[in-house]
């Protein structure tokens, strides 16, 4: 694919198995393409702020972020911190076609992996 | 655009036990009949003020004196006379149980400006002017809060021109019940909202807007009312307008709670990264007009309009 055509207003459009290929664990697989990245554990900060065909990388594993997700656009959530995804959240994420990932690095380093791709 | 008298209908139910002797403004200045029509020139110039209630040796209401009848009296030269000589003797005048809504209907049927309040003995005992009456509305709702941004970017376009038409349809076409009280399902109406708003192939941008604005607003009825809420969406080709009310505790102070970052939700609720305080500005983002409606033990309603945008395809 040319790099041209991979750029969507200044990121890249990145698979989502490539967050995988990035060292994070897949809890589920998920649709889509992710143009976007935004770091927040605040649900309304996510909602208001986080664009279409993001990767949202949080510590909140509640079922609710499967809600704020379908809202906001979010396609793909990384769990940092070694926490673990409550079995609702699970359900939900797999009903709405969303990819979970987890990982033992903190936010930080998870957004500087993921901004390493491209995504901006 | 909505009347004034269509709003106070809207907004009814929280002020209708509002009755007029809790806003009048008491005691009165009056003037008795047998006085001369200079002393009531001066009483007015004295007390700014239009009109003054006139009354017998006993209180009791006689008819009203406004500065037109001065002004003729000066025409006529007889500033001299008693005030009994060019008043209006047919007064229409409120009963100090009368309710807000009749003083309303009352004028908007007279058109005049202030109506002299009396008792069961027929004593005139206070005065309502349309600013006591505004003043009695915005004190009872001082939880009140509008936002509308209808300007720039579409106002111009036909569909805006022609909404005021449109929204009279009351035709509901999405209700949600927020029966549940459990924190992590909220969203799930605004979810359930956006999922129908893009069966009717709105654009994804716009619904998105919609979804984001309700969550918020069914967020607040499960962290804050205590008590079950709805949602009810009117759909137009080019116009969402989104109601989500609840039966709960109210909000006791509007400002505060639109304010960015203040919250008074409680720590187990933030735990879970609700309650940042961003929920009410998030919708004043979202929405092209909101209007919030609370009052103390009264619940919320908060009612949201969407108009597309141009670019919102």
């Amino acid at each position: 694919m040319a790099f041209w055509s991979k750029c969507i207003f200044g990121g890249m459009k990145v698979r989502i198995e490539e967050l995988e290929a990035l060292g994070f664990v897949k809890v589920t697989d998920g649709e889509g393409e992710i143009i976007h990245g935004y770091t927040c554990d605040l649900l309304s900060e996510v909602m208001g702020k986080a664009k279409s065909g993001t990767v949202w990388i949080t510590v909140q594993s509640h079922v609710n972020i499967i809600a704020v997700s379908v809202i906001a656009g979010v396609r793909a959530i990384v769990l940092c911190d070694g926490r673990d995804y409550e079995n609702e959240t699970i359900e939900k994420a797999k009903n709405e076609r969303i990819a979970l990932f987890k990982t033992d690095l903190n936010s930080f380093e998870v957004s500087g992996k993921i901004y390493g791709l491209g995504v901006k | 655009m909505e009347s004034a008298n269509e709003i106070i209908k809207k907004i009814q139910p929280y002020f209708a036990d509002l009755s007029v002797e809790q806003f009048m403004t008491s005691p009165v200045i009056t003037v008795r009949d047998d006085q001369t029509i200079l002393y009531a020139k001066e009483l007015m110039r004295s007390w700014r003020i239009s009109g003054l209630p006139v009354v017998d040796d006993e209180e009791l209401l006689k008819g009203i004196i406004s500065i037109e009848d001065i002004i003729h009296a000066l025409e006529s030269g007889s500033l001299t006379s008693p005030v009994s000589e060019k008043m209006s003797e047919n007064v229409v005048f409120l009963s100090k149980y009368d309710k807000i809504m009749e003083v309303v209907k009352k004028f908007e049927l007279h058109g005049f400006g202030r109506f002299p309040v009396i008792d069961d003995a027929h004593h005139v005992v206070g005065m309502v002017t349309k600013q006591d009456l505004m003043i009695a509305l915005l004190k009872k709702l001082s939880i009140l809060y509008v936002h509308d941004t209808r300007r720039e970017d579409f106002v111009g376009i036909e569909s805006f021109r022609s909404i005021p038409k449109n929204i009279k349809s009351e035709k509901v076409e999405f209700e949600f019940q927020i029966d549940y009280k459990e924190i992590s399902l909220a969203g799930t109406g605004a979810a359930e909202l956006k999922k129908f708003l893009l069966s009717k192939n709105f654009p994804s941008k716009f619904v998105k807007r919609i979804a984001i604005a309700t969550y918020e607003a069914e967020t607040n009825v499960i962290i804050h009312s205590n008590s079950t809420g709805r949602i009810k969406t009117y759909v137009e080709p080019d116009f969402v307008e989104v109601r989500v009310n609840d039966n709960g505790k109210g909000i006791e102070n509007i400002e505060l709670a639109m304010k960015e970052g203040y919250s008074t939700a409680p720590d187990y609720v933030r735990e879970y990264g609700f309650g940042a305080g961003m929920g009410l500005s998030n919708i004043k983002k979202c929405a092209d007009k909101m209007i919030i409606l609370s009052s103390k033990g009264n619940g919320v309603l908060v009612e949201m309009h969407f108009w597309r945008h141009e670019g919102e395809d």
